[in-house]
C-alpha cells in the first residue's frame, strides 16, 4: 500500500502553477535531504506499516463515521455523517501528521524537533510524539494565540516541550511559522521542522497531505459499508487546509463528489477583515510557497481576523487553490457568528462539542442542506474537539470563571 | 557596464576588498534613509544595499525585523524606495544600489522592476529564491538589473556551479548557518567553502551575516572580496535616530574600512 494516488505535485513541487520551495538557500539542503528520505520511504513496507501500527495502537484509528441523527432530522434533508476526528488521540486529525513525521525525523536521527503552531493542537501533537519518543522539542506560537488558548500552552508544557510566544506582527500563526523558519535556518543540521498544514516549502504540503489523506481512504470504505455509496459531498474547514486534504484527497479522482472547503469568513469576507485567501485573496508567494495569499497591492500580507485560532492564516496549501483553480473542489466562507452558532447547535443536538474551526464547516450545512435532496449522503469532517476552545466561546458568552 | 559590475572589477584589479552596507528603506523614515545613504558613502561604503521591507522577512533576526517593521509604518513601497533611489542619484551616480527583499514584493510590482532605468538601482538580492531558480520565469528579465544569488554553509557543491553561473552581480556567501545578526561565525568552514565558490565562479564573493567586529571584518575580508555589514548598523540606526545623531555610524563604517584595506 502506497501513499498517494495523484500525479501531483510535478518534480519541482508545484501543484499547476502554484507551490514550489521558496525558502533561504540555507534550507534548500534540508528540503532536498526531507525529500530524498521520504520518497525512499513511502513505499517501504517496514515504514508503512510502522506508521499505519501507530495509527491504530497510538491514535486510535479507524475513527467511526458516525450517523448524525439529529443533525440529519434538524435539516430535514439528506444524511449527515460525521467523521470523528475529534476522538483521535490528542482530540484533532493533527496527531496522524505528526505520527507521520516524527517518524521520519527518527529514519534521518534528528535529535531536535520544532513545530509552528497555531490553535495549539499541532503544537500538542507535535509534543506528543516528541515526548513519546524521547526527543527535545520546541513550538512556536504568536502571542495573541498562547493567550487565547492557555489550555493548549499548558498541555504542551505538561508534555514537555517549551513553548515560544511570538510578538511579531500580528502574533499569530504566520508569525510562529516565520520564528519556527528562522529556528531551522539556524539549527538545521540536527532539527527536524514538523510543519503542522499542507503549508510550506514542497516537500512539505505533499508529505502533510500523504499522511492525513488516511482519513479520506477511511471515509471510502466507510461510506461503501455503510451507505453503499460515495457521498455526494464532503465538507471540511480549511486553515491551512491539512485535515481537508486529507479527505479530499483519496476523492480527487471520484468525480461525483463535491469537495466542499469552507474558510474562516470572520467578520464577512465583504468586510476584509476575515482569513479567507481562497475567496478574497490573490496569488502570492509567502512560507515557501505560491498559493492564494491575503495580501495588498504591494505585496504585503494582511492580518487576518478569525473567532478560531487554527484558521487565522493568510495564506493556504498549495493544493487548494490548484483545486480551486481547476474547479475540482469548491471554497465558501462562512462568519464568526455562525461558526459560533453551530458550534452551539452541534454540541446541543449531537453531544460532540466542535473545534470552533470545525464549526465552521458544520455552519456551512444550513445553505448546503437546503440544496440537496433527502437521498443525499453528507459527510463532515470533525477536524477536531472544541475542549480547547471553552474559554474563547464563554468569554464571548460573558461568563467568568 | 553595470554599475554594480564596473565596482567590484574595478576594486579587485587594484586589489581592493568591497563595502557593502545595508540599511531598510524608511527607517526611520526616507529623509533619514537618504542622509544615511551619504553618510555610507561619505565613510567609505563601496556599495549600499537597501533593504525593502517585508511583513514576513523570514531570513531576518529580530534586529532586522523590527527595522522592517518600523519602515512599514510608514507604508514604505518599492516605487517609493526607486523614488528614494532617484534622489539619491541626482548627486551620486557613482556608488552601486542592491535593493534586497523578498519575492512576493518584487512580483507584485514586476512592472516597476521592469522599468528600472540605467540611473537607479543597480541589481536585486531576493532573499526567498533559491540560486538555480531564474527570476526570469518570474517576469524579471530588465537588462539594466543584475542578479545576485546566494550561497550557503549548507550548500552542496553540485548546486554551487549551477548557483554561480545564474549570479550576475556578485555571489553573496552567507557566513552562518542562521538568520542575519545572529552571531556564530566558524571562520575555517567559511574560508573552504569561499575557495571553492572561486573555482566555480570568476564572480566576486562578498561574505555577510553575523558580521560585527573589525577583527571579523577582517579575517573575512582576507578570504573573499567584500564583506557585507546588516544587523550592527541597522541597530545603531534605531538606537541613534532619537538624537539623529548618526556619528556613531560613520565612524563605525570607517573603521570596517581600515581594517579591510
Ligand atoms: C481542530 C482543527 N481543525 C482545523 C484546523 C485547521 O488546520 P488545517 O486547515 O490544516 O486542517 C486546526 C488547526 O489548528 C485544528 O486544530
Amino acid at each position: 500500500m502506497t501513499f498517494s494516488n495523484s500525479n501531483f505535485p510535478d518534480k519541482e513541487g508545484f501543484y499547476g502553477e502554484y507551490g514550489g520551495k521558496f525558502v533561504p538557500e540555507t534550507l534548500m539542503y534540508a528540503l532536498e535531504e526531507l525529500e530524498n528520505t521520504y520518497n525512499k520511504l513511502k513505499d517501504n513496507k517496514d515504514f508503512i506499516d510502522e506508521f499505519y501500527k501507530d495509527l491504530s495502537h497510538f491514535v486510535g484509528r479507524p475513527s467511526p463515521l458516525y450517523f448524525a441523527q439529529r443533525l440529519t432530522d434538524h435539516y430535514k434533508s439528506g444524511s449527515i455523517w460525521l467523521k470523528r476526528e475529534d476522538l483521535n488521540h490528542t482530540g484533532a486529525h493533527k496527531i496522524n501528521n505528526t505520527v507521520g513525521q516524527i517518524l521520519l525525523a527518527k529514519y534521518m536521527g534528528k535529535k531536535r524537533i520544532i513545530a509552528e503552531t497555531g490553535a495549539g493542537q499541532h503544537g500538542v501533537a507535535t509534543a506528543t510524539v516528541a515526548a513519546r519518543l524521547g526527543l527535545e522539542c520546541h513550538i512556536y506560537m504568536g502571542a495573541e494565540d498562547v493567550r487565547r488558548q492557555s489550555l493548549n500552552v499548558y498541555r504542551i508544557k505538561l508534555l514537555g516541550a517549551h513553548v515560544h510566544p511570538v510578538d511579531s506582527g500580528s502574533a499569530t500563526l504566520k508569525d510562529a511559522l516565520n520564528e519556527a523558519l528562522r529556528d531551522w535556518v539556524t539549527n538545521v543540521d540536527d532539527t527536524y521542522y514538523i510543519i503542522g498544514s499542507v503549508t510550506g516549502p514542497h516537500p512539505y504540503p505533499m508529505i502533510v497531505r500523504d499522511f492525513n489523506s488516511v482519513v479520506g481512504k477511511e471515509v471510502i470504505e466507510q461510506s461503501k459499508d455503510l451507505f453503499g455509496k460515495m457521498p455526494d459531498a464532503v465538507v471540511a474547514c480549511v486553515g491551512g487546509g491539512s485535515n481537508a486534504m486529507g479527505i479530499f484527497h483519496p476523492f480527487i479522482d471520484i468525480k461525483e463528489t463535491r469537495l466542499i472547503g469552507v474558510e474562516a469568513g470572520g467578520e464577512g469576507v465583504s468586510t476584509g477583515e476575515h482569513a479567507a485567501p481562497l475567496n478574497d485573496g490573490t496569488p502570492g508567494v509567502l512560507h515557501g510557497a505560491r498559493s492564494y495569499l491575503m495580501q495588498d497591492e504591494s505585496g504585503q500580507v494582511k492580518d487576518t481576523k478569525s473567532v478560531s485560532a487554527g484558521l487565522d492564516y493568510p495564506g493556504v496549501g498549495p493544493e487548494h487553490s490548484w483545486l480551486k483553480d481547476i474547479g475540482r473542489a469548491e471554497y465558501v466562507a462562512v462568519s464568526d457568528d455562525d461558526a459560533l452558532k453551530a458550534f452551539h447547535e452541534v454540541t446541543e443536538l449531537e453531544g460532540i462539542m466542535p473545534a470552533l474551526e470545525t464549526a465552521h464547516a458544520f455552519a456551512y450545512l444550513e445553505p448546503l442542506m437546503k440544496e440537496l435532496d433527502s437521498s443525499t449522503n453528507v459527510v463532515v469532517n470533525v477536524s477536531g474537539r472544541g475542549d480547547k476552545d471553552i474559554n474563547t466561546v464563554a468569554e464571548i458568552d460573558g461568563i467568568e470563571f | 557596464m553595470n554599475r554594480l559590475t564596473s565596482k567590484l572589477q574595478n576594486l579587485k584589479e587594484s586589489n581592493k576588498k568591497a563595502l557593502v552596507a545595508y540599511l531598510v528603506a524608511g527607517d526611520p523614515n526616507l529623509d533619514t534613509t537618504l542622509d544615511l545613504m551619504h553618510l555610507f558613502v561619505d565613510s567609505g561604503v563601496d556599495v549600499i544595499e537597501i533593504g525593502v521591507p517585508f511583513t514576513d522577512p523570514i531570513a531576518e533576526g529580530p534586529i532586522i525585523q523590527k527595522a522592517h517593521d518600523r519602515a512599514l509604518k510608514n507604508n514604505i513601497s518599492l516605487k517609493m524606495i526607486l523614488e528614494l533611489v532617484d534622489k539619491f542619484r541626482e548627486t551620486n551616480t557613482q556608488t552601486p544600489i542592491v535593493l534586497m527583499g523578498y519575492l512576493n514584493t518584487f512580483i507584485s510590482h514586476i512592472e516597476l522592476v521592469q522599468s528600472i532605468g540605467e540611473n537607479s538601482a543597480d541589481s536585486i538580492l531576493v532573499v526567498d529564491v533559491p540560486g538555480e531558480l531564474n527570476l526570469q520565469t518570474y517576469g524579471i528579465t530588465n537588462p539594466n538589473i543584475n542578479i545576485i544569488s546566494l550561497i550557503s554553509p549548507t550548500t552542496k557543491d553540485d548546486r554551487v556551479e549551477s548557483i554561480a553561473k545564474n549570479s550576475t552581480g556578485f555571489i553573496y556567501y552567507v557566513t552562518l548557518r542562521g538568520v542575519t545578526g545572529s552571531s556564530n561565525l566558524n571562520i575555517e568552514e567559511i574560508k573552504n567553502n569561499i575557495q571553492k565558490i572561486q573555482q566555480y565562479s570568476d564572480a566576486p564573493t562578498m561574505a555577510g551575516f553575523g558580521i560585527k567586529s573589525v577583527e571579523d571584518a577582517s579575517t573575512l575580508a582576507a578570504c573573499s572580496d567584500g564583506i557585507v555589514i546588516g544587523s550592527s548598523i541597522v541597530e545603531m540606526i534605531a538606537d541613534e535616530s532619537k538624537s539623529k545623531e548618526f556619528g556613531r555610524i560613520g565612524e563605525y563604517l570607517r573603521e570596517m574600512k581600515t581594517a579591510i584595506s
